[in-house]
Parts: C-alpha cells; sequence; structure tokens
C-alpha cells in the first residue's frame, strides 16, 4: 500500500537523530583513541592538535590499561553499580510486600517514598555528604557527639560506672575518605532508588493472582512460602526491569563520586575518564571505548534478559 | 489457623506502624533539607538548634544575592520546557509510525534507541566538548535543549509507543477509510486520544531534564548553566553554609517532587516501557 510509506517515513528524523547523535561523537572518540592527543605539551607541541600525524596504533589503549587506577575503576565501577542494585532490589522487595495492603494512610506513605525518586543527583550527592554523613557538622557527627555525651554521664554514675568506663569513646568515620567514599556514594543514590523498586514492583503485585493466594492460604501455606513460591516468581520480571534500567544509570554515575570526594578512592570509569580529558584526550578516549565495551557486554547479557519481556 | 491470626494481628497494627516508619524514614533527608533551610547558617550547625529554632526567610531572600538562583532557575526552565517540546515533536511521529505502521524492522529499531541509552555518557565527553565549541554551541541554550532532547527521545519514543499501541487500530484505519490524510489522523485523532498519556509523557521528560546532570555541567559555564551546575559548584566542603545550601537545593527539587507526585503511576510505565502492568 503507497499511503503507508509517508507514516513510515515519520520515524526518520528520530532515528536519523538518534544516529548522528550516536555514531558522530563516538567515531571522534574512536580516532582520538588511536592518535597522541594532549591539550597542553611544551615538549612535544605538535600532539596539541589532532592529526594522523601523530598515530599511535593501540598505544594510548595499553597505557590506560597499564595505568595504575584503571583496573581499580573497572572493579570500583561492577562494585558500586552491583551493590546499588543488590541494596534496592531487596529493601524494594520488602517494602512494596510491606505496604501493598491497604492502610491508614497508604496513599501518603506512597507519596513520602516515591519523592527521593525526584531529587536532582547534585542536591542528593550535596545533601546526604554534608548534612547527614559529615563527621562533625552533620547529624552523624551530632549523633555521635551525643552519645560520647550520654556515655560520659553514666561513667560516673556511682555502681554501674566501671561497667560504661570499659566502652570506647566513639569516633564519627569520615565518608569522604578513601575507604569509604563508596559507602557514601552506595547509600545516597540507594535512598533515590529504592522508591523507583518499590514503585515498580508494587504495580506488579497488583496484578497477582489473589485467587491462587486464597487457594494457598486454605492449604496452610505458610506466609513465607506464599512469598517464595507466589510472589516472588511473580516479581520476577519487574525485578529484571528494575535490575536493567538502573544498570544503565548507574553505570555512567558521576556527580555523586565528584562531589563526595572528587573521586578519592573512589573512582569509576566514567570518573577516570574525567580526569584523563584535563590534559591527556588520547587516553581519555581509549577509557572511553573500553567504557563503551563494558557497557556493551552489561547491556547485550540485560537485553537477552528483558528483550522478550519488553515486546510482549 | 495459627499463621492467619498471627498475621491479621500483624496486619491490623505492626504493618501500618511499620509502613509509616519505613515512608518517614525515606523522606527524612527531604524533610531535614527544608527545615534546615529556614535556619540561619550559624543555627544549622548547632546541635542545641536541631529542631527547636527561631525560624528565617533569610535564606530564601538572600538567595539571589548569594547564588544569583533565578538565572539558573530560568535557565532550567528554558532547556526543559523546549527540550520537552522538541522531543514530543520528533516522538509523536515517530512513536505513531511504529505501533499504527509497523514493519519488521520496528522491534528492532526500538530496541536499538533503547541501547543508545546505554552508551556511557562520558566516553564522547571530549568530542562533544570539541565539536560544540568549534562549531560556537558551547555554553548555549540552543545546545543544551538538543542534549537534553536527544538522551530523552529514546524513553520518549518508548512511552508513547505503549500508550499509542493501546489505542483500536480501528479507530485509526478508520479515519482512513474517511480520507484523512496522515497529518489530520494525527491531529485529529491519535493527540485527543492519547492526551492523557502524552502528557504524563511530557511531565516524566520535563523532570529528567531537570535532574540531568552531565551534560548540562559538562557543556556550559555560565550562559546556560543550569540549576544542576549551580548546586555542584557550591557544594561547601566545609559546610559552614548549611542554611542557605538547604535553601537553594528546596528551591532547586521542590517544584520537581511535587510535580513527581502527580505522575507517579505513570512513572511506572514510562520506566518500564510498558512491560510492568
Amino acid at each position: 500500500m503507497s499511503n503507508r510509506v509517508l507514516p513510515r517515513l515519520l520515524q526518520t528524523p528520530a532515528v536519523l537523530l538518534l544516529l548522528v547523535w550516536m555514531v558522530v561523537p563516538l567515531g571522534m572518540t574512536l580516532y582520538f583513541s588511536s592518535i597522541r592527543y594532549v591539550l597542553n605539551s611544551l615538549r612535544r607541541p605538535e600532539w596539541t592538535s589532532p592529526s594522523l600525524s601523530n598515530w599511535r596504533g593501540f598505544g594510548n589503549y595499553e597505557y590506560v590499561l597499564n595505568s595504575k587506577d584503571f583496573l581499580f575503576a573497572i572493579q570500583n565501577s561492577l562494585f558500586i553499580v552491583c551493590s546499588i542494585l543488590f541494596l534496592t532490589v531487596v529493601l524494594g522487595v520488602m517494602i512494596a510486600v510491606l505496604i501493598n495492603k491497604s492502610f491508614p494512610g497508604q496513599g501518603i506513605v506512597r507519596v513520602l517514598l516515591i519523592s527521593p525518586f525526584f531529587v536532582m543527583p547534585a542536591v542528593n550527592a550535596v545533601l546526604w555528604i554534608n548534612m547527614i554523613l559529615d563527621p562533625v557538622l552533620g547529624l552523624q557527627g551530632i549523633a555521635v557527639a551525643g552519645i560520647n555525651n550520654i556515655l560520659e554521664l553514666l561513667r560516673n554514675w556511682p555502681i554501674l560506672g566501671g561497667f560504661f568506663s570499659l566502652w570506647p569513646e566513639f569516633e564519627p568515620m569520615s565518608f569522604r575518605a578513601t575507604q569509604t567514599s563508596a559507602i557514601a556514594v552506595i547509600t545516597m543514590v540507594s535512598w533515590q532508588w529504592t522508591p523507583f523498586a518499590v514503585l515498580i514492583f508494587m504495580t506488579s503485585l497488583q496484578s497477582e493472582d489473589q485467587q491462587q493466594k486464597e487457594a494457598a492460604i486454605l492449604d496452610g501455606a505458610s506466609a513465607w512460602s506464599q512469598f517464595r513460591f507466589l510472589t516472588l516468581p511473580h516479581l520476577a520480571r519487574p525485578i529484571a526491569i528494575v535490575v536493567m534500567i538502573q544498570a544503565i544509570f548507574h553505570l555512567s554515575l558521576y556527580a555523586e563520586i565528584e562531589i563526595v570526594s572528587r573521586g578519592n578512592g573512589n573512582k569509576n570509569l566514567p570518573y577516570l575518564i574525567g580526569e584523563f580529558s584535563n590534559n591527556n584526550i588520547g587516553a581519555a578516549s581509549a577509557t572511553g571505548i573500553f567504557a563503551v565495551i563494558l557497557a556493551n557486554i552489561v547491556a547485550i547479557f540485560l537485553l537477552r534478559m528483558v528483550g522478550k519481556a519488553l515486546m510482549d | 489457623m495459627a499463621h492467619v491470626v498471627k498475621s491479621s494481628k500483624f496486619g491490623a497494627f505492626g504493618r501500618p506502624v511499620l509502613a509509616w516508619v519505613v515512608g518517614l524514614l525515606f523522606f527524612f533527608p527531604i524533610f531535614w533539607m527544608v527545615l534546615t533551610s529556614f535556619k540561619t547558617d550559624a543555627d544549622a550547625v548547632k546541635p542545641e538548634y536541631l529542631l527547636f529554632f527561631k525560624p528565617t526567610l533569610e535564606n530564601y531572600l538572600n538567595m539571589t544575592q548569594n547564588y544569583d538562583y533565578w538565572r539558573f532557575a530560568s535557565n532550567s526552565v528554558i532547556t526543559s520546557v523546549f527540550a520537552t517540546i522538541f522531543t514530543l515533536f520528533v516522538g509523536i511521529p515517530a512513536a505513531y509510525a511504529m505501533a499504527f505502521n509497523p514493519s519488521r524492522a520496528t522491534k528492532d529499531i526500538l530496541i536499538w534507541m533503547l541501547s543508545t541509552k546505554m552508551l556511557p555518557a562520558a566516553a564522547v565527553l571530549y568530542p562533544m566538548t570539541f565539536l560544540t565549541k568549534s562549531m560556537g554551541l558551547y555554553d548555549t541554550h540552543f545546545l543544551i535543549i538538543i542534549v537534553l532532547s536527544l538522551i530523552n527521545l529514546p524513553i520518549v519514543v518508548w512511552m508513547l509507543f505503549t500508550y499509542f499501541k493501546e489505542i483500536p487500530k480501528d479507530i485509526i484505519e478508520a479515519s482512513q477509510m474517511d480520507g484523512a490524510n496522515t497529518w489530520g489522523e494525527i491531529k485529529e485523532i491519535l493527540i485527543p486520544l492519547a492526551w492523557g498519556g502524552i502528557v504524563s509523557t511530557a511531565l516524566l521528560c520535563f523532570i529528567f531534564c531537570w535532574n540531568e546532570a552531565y551534560w548540562t555541567v559538562r557543556l556550559t559555564t555560565t550562559d546556560a548553566a543550569t540549576l544542576s551546575k549551580l548546586i555542584e559548584g557550591n557544594r561547601a566542603p566545609e559546610g559552614l553554609f548549611f542554611g542557605r545550601l538547604s535553601a537553594v537545593s528546596t528551591a532547586a527539587v521542590g517544584p520537581i517532587v511535587v510535580l513527581g507526585w502527580f505522575c507517579q503511576k505513570q512513572l511506572v510505565k514510562g520506566l518500564t516501557f510498558g512491560a510492568v502492568k
């Protein structure tokens, strides 16, 4: 039918725009990754403009592979993503099951719960690292100081005081430090994305087969086995989708990492690219290609898992 | 029987209490931010004024002076609104074509669109900076609008596609019989029928544009800088300015959180591409 041609052509602007958006910058990244290209170099000024005569082949890739931060950045990227996925899915299922049955104020609790999801990432990070997790001025610092004050009072008790004087002073934790900044990032991102998981699991729970559940109750199935053998299988598909969408977002986490510790002890691939981009564009581009490869591995894996579910 | 009795006891009292506790815990950081925004910078770090203090509007009144809030806010509004409009303008015809005139490639195109979202933005950071600077687009509203549109186009097409698919094909075909042309079909039939879906898609797209924090920070300096840039640039690590920082943060996220409350149900559909019902 010829009158179908125009309607079909209507998708071309969208497709073309996305194609250009994908191909042009990626092609340039590929090009920059195989030449020597730095922004500032007094010794080798010819490297400061992109040109084929500075061809380096796979040299940048080798350089990146041997740089001390690279493997750590990959490990850390995966560690952060997996931790967030685990926390949000487990908490999300628990909370969704908890608030699924109607109770007084269910609507309000829903609104309270979903709110963190709409907070912009920069505000999320600034709020948590300063006002909540700061070891001196934040709520953490105030709480630890409060506990120490109470302990101090208890130590002066006549008889029991001896027991409490065995207790140590509590030390507040700094979340900007090398070992802990990843924990801060995981905490704040999980806070933001658990609501998303809850919302999706709740929607899915509404379509759970109630008759099957009633039959299970009549058969004397315990609450746990109902959950294990009816609810959890029902949630398999939404869990897969939550995992996919979050993996997409969290592999490119940036603002939180920058704000918490400026990448101190907590670099992920996007952050490493940002650091290289300050001068060594060749290395930054090679890292970028590695990031694309990593994202593709994850994406192929995930799309296999949920691709069918999407098209049903 | 024992289980039934036990669970109903929990259901009557324990469940609501626990649910409320969880809800309040998750909301607490936002509540804390709003509360702190009414304290002076000096009071905000004093434990004795933790909950009881003399509320002040000073932080909000000084926002323009301290942070030039309105410039960033108006940039956020301008870029988000126009990006949403442009995305719908490109997305509605595409979703229409895919929903009502699917070809064998439609499925693959949709999956491919989604896969463009998986490309790490950082991988093309330098080329984007290079290109936009050499074209003179760096730090312009136009650039941010285009970038925000392209980032959100896949999700918008997917969302619209799932909404359009719910419209019975007969209605569209009947209008074709009546001799309506394609534009007429979209304008007279599709848009009115799918109005609810289009509005929620637009709201969600607007929220994503507003909260975007990679390109809006990296491709701007002053002229087109949005609220994300403002907040990221002012993360006082010494934390001496909790009061004013809270006020500007509250002003940056407040409108969006409220908007989000209204479209939380559509969010599920939009973000799961209709796969969770």
